[in-house]
């Protein structure tokens, strides 16, 4: 009787399993294919594009399209101001979330659980709320149509301190206890002890911020006007209105301006997945 | 040498005293960097934007009170009725759909399988793509002569406009976003399912419950904070997409895909309505703070009940 049972419950998994690698693949199919057409579409010659069926692959490979795109965009430029900005941005926001969620893990100062709770209430404000605003205080600052505007806005985090308080708090206080009777300063029980041993979770708030600043495109389009100051993204949708039929080079674009992350992802893919799991925390 | 230092010190309670000024100091001095930058961008621009929302402000000329007027213009604004319209449905389909296939997908990803990596490396690879990008991927994909009109082609389907027909265009911008959103999701959903100890379901499979009824009986209801949430955020999240209907359809054809978020947009930065924008984005926030509460409150109420 239970070795029947048993036997149908195998059985059932085996449907089940079977059932959902079959969706599974589909699914993941779906989710591939887009971009091995966007390749194989960036690897065809501009007339090959339209003359020939979708299904058709250029053999052997044509590059012009990505010889093409240096030409049309300052494509370096882009990508050198993209990264100066994520770059300054990740290390700013590990910087001061840091510091912050160390003040609000593991010092006491007057007013300290209200400026918290100040903090998570701004978590609360959708960003789309803030673009009006924010660009005219930008305007006020004189930040407008300057990488000012995209650095200045990101560089403190409510999220990011959150996080490092959630952190912080999981601390033992001995170790803390034991450096202050040695006459350490906050700062050096900061320093000292307690950011070598963060280091995960620094990773994935800098992936966080980075990932951010690299693929963000509506602020970008509001606070830049000239066209040196562009991001990769902003310079990828200009690209797109000027050249809006040459498939092959808008193709070669978005490969272009999607690999950095996406070699970034493979790299550390663990630290991403956190990144996924810590955003969910927010709300 | 050690003698000299025990008698400067001083009297305990002084010494305590003082040691707690310290600790304030270095506490204001830790968050300030942070909390400047909280404070000019996030605090000060909550509240210029009812100022904004109750101006005529242009950007050019000086900005004159109008009190209430934008609200008002609200009602009379037939974009505005459109826009709502669109981003209501926009919401309504895209939502559930993505709620409904990350939970489906990640039920299955939560099991041993062979394959596992590439299939949640699949399922991801969109989340981390960039937007802009991603616009231009399904652009050509949906386009007259793309990828999709050429695989329908193939089993006798007339090519659809897809991004061109006001009827479908706002579809096509739905489907592309839940492509775009899947992954996301599903991690979250995974997270919790992998918190569900196996001994229910084992417990639940042992006294004869089918796959189904395990399922629906012990997984949905333990995860069912987590179904709310991920609702919860989708909603708000929907209410602010931006990037891929201004890189694939510019809210077009007509006023088809126009969606809130554009809409603000569109109204402050290319019309230039400073104060009109600031208005519409206001009643929109006010929407998502509701929703945030609500969301917030029954969280909490689900956490006192596991109690």
């Amino acid at each position: 009787m239970s070795n029947q049972k048993d036997n149908k419950n195998s059985f059932q998994m085996q449907v089940f399993k079977t059932i959902s690698i079959t969706i599974l693949a589909f699914g993941a199919i779906t989710m591939i294919i887009p971009f091995v057409w966007s390749v194989i579409t960036s690897l065809k010659s501009a007339e090959n594009i339209f003359s020939h069926s979708a299904f058709w692959i250029q053999f052997p490979p044509d590059f012009s399209a990505y010889k093409q795109i240096w030409e049309r965009i300052p494509l370096l430029k882009y990508a050198g101001n993209t990264l100066k900005v994520a770059l300054i941005v990740t290390i700013g926001q590990l910087i001061t979330s840091s510091l912050a969620g160390f003040a609000f893990a593991r010092l006491k100062f007057p007013g300290r659980d209200k400026l918290f709770f100040v903090y998570i209430a701004t978590m609360m404000v959708p960003g789309m709320v803030l673009l009006i605003p924010n660009f005219i205080v930008m305007k006020n600052l004189g930040a407008i149509n300057t990488h000012w505007a995209l650095i200045l806005a990101s560089v403190g985090s409510a999220f990011g301190t959150f996080l490092m308080r959630q952190f912080f708090l999981t601390f033992p206080s001995e170790l803390e206890d034991a450096a202050k009777l040695d006459g350490c300063n906050p700062f050096m029980i900061y320093w000292h002890i307690l950011l070598p041993n963060s280091k995960p979770i620094l990773t994935t708030l800098g992936l966080m911020a980075f990932q951010g600043i690299w693929n963000d495109f509506q602020w970008p389009l509001i606070v830049l006007n000239s066209a040196s100051k562009r991001t990769l993204q902003l310079g990828l949708s200009y690209l797109m209105s000027e050249y809006y039929t040459d498939w092959g080079l808008l193709m070669a674009g978005s490969v272009l301006t999607l690999l950095p992350i996406i070699l970034l992802f493979f790299a550390v893919q663990k630290y991403f997945v956190q990144s996924f799991k810590f955003t969910g925390l927010k709300g | 040498m050690v003698n000299d230092r025990k008698n400067k010190e001083l009297p305990a309670s002084n010494y305590s005293k003082l040691n707690r000024r310290r600790e304030a100091i270095w506490g204001y001095l830790f968050i300030s960097p942070n909390f400047l930058i909280i404070l000019a961008f996030t605090v000060i621009p909550v509240f210029l934007s009812v100022y904004i929302s109750l101006t005529d402000w242009n950007i050019l000329g000086t900005p004159n009170f109008i009190w209430i007027d934008n609200y008002k213009a609200i009602f009379s604004d037939q974009l505005a009725k459109v826009t709502f319209f669109n981003t209501f449905y926009f919401t309504v389909l895209s939502v559930p759909i993505n709620v409904f296939l990350t939970l489906v997908l990640a039920v299955f990803l939560n099991q041993k399988i062979r394959g596992i990596t590439f299939f949640r490396t699949a399922y991801y690879l969109p989340v981390i793509s960039a937007s802009v990008a991603v616009s231009l991927m399904f652009m050509w994909i949906l386009a007259n002569n793309g990828l999709l009109n050429q695989m329908l082609g193939s089993l006798g389907v007339e090519p659809i406009r897809w991004l061109t027909n006001p009827k479908i265009a706002l579809n096509s911008v739905i489907g592309v976003t839940i492509w775009k959103g899947l992954g996301f999701n599903m991690i979250i959903f995974l997270a919790a399912l992998q918190d569900i100890p196996q001994e229910l379901t084992e417990a639940a499979a042992i006294d004869g419950a089918n796959r189904f009824q395990q399922f629906f009986k012990i997984t949905v209801p333990l995860i069912s904070p987590v179904i709310f949430f991920v609702t919860i955020t989708g909603v708000i999240g929907s209410f602010q997409s931006f990037d891929l209907v201004y890189n694939m359809t510019k809210g077009g054809p007509g006023h088809a895909t126009s969606v809130i978020g554009y809409y603000i947009w569109k109204q402050a930065f290319d019309y230039m309505n400073m104060g009109y924008g600031a208005a519409l984005a206001y009643i929109v926030f006010a929407v998502i703070l509701i929703l945030t509460l609500i969301q917030w409150v029954i969280r909490k109420r689900w956490v006192y009940s596991e109690d």
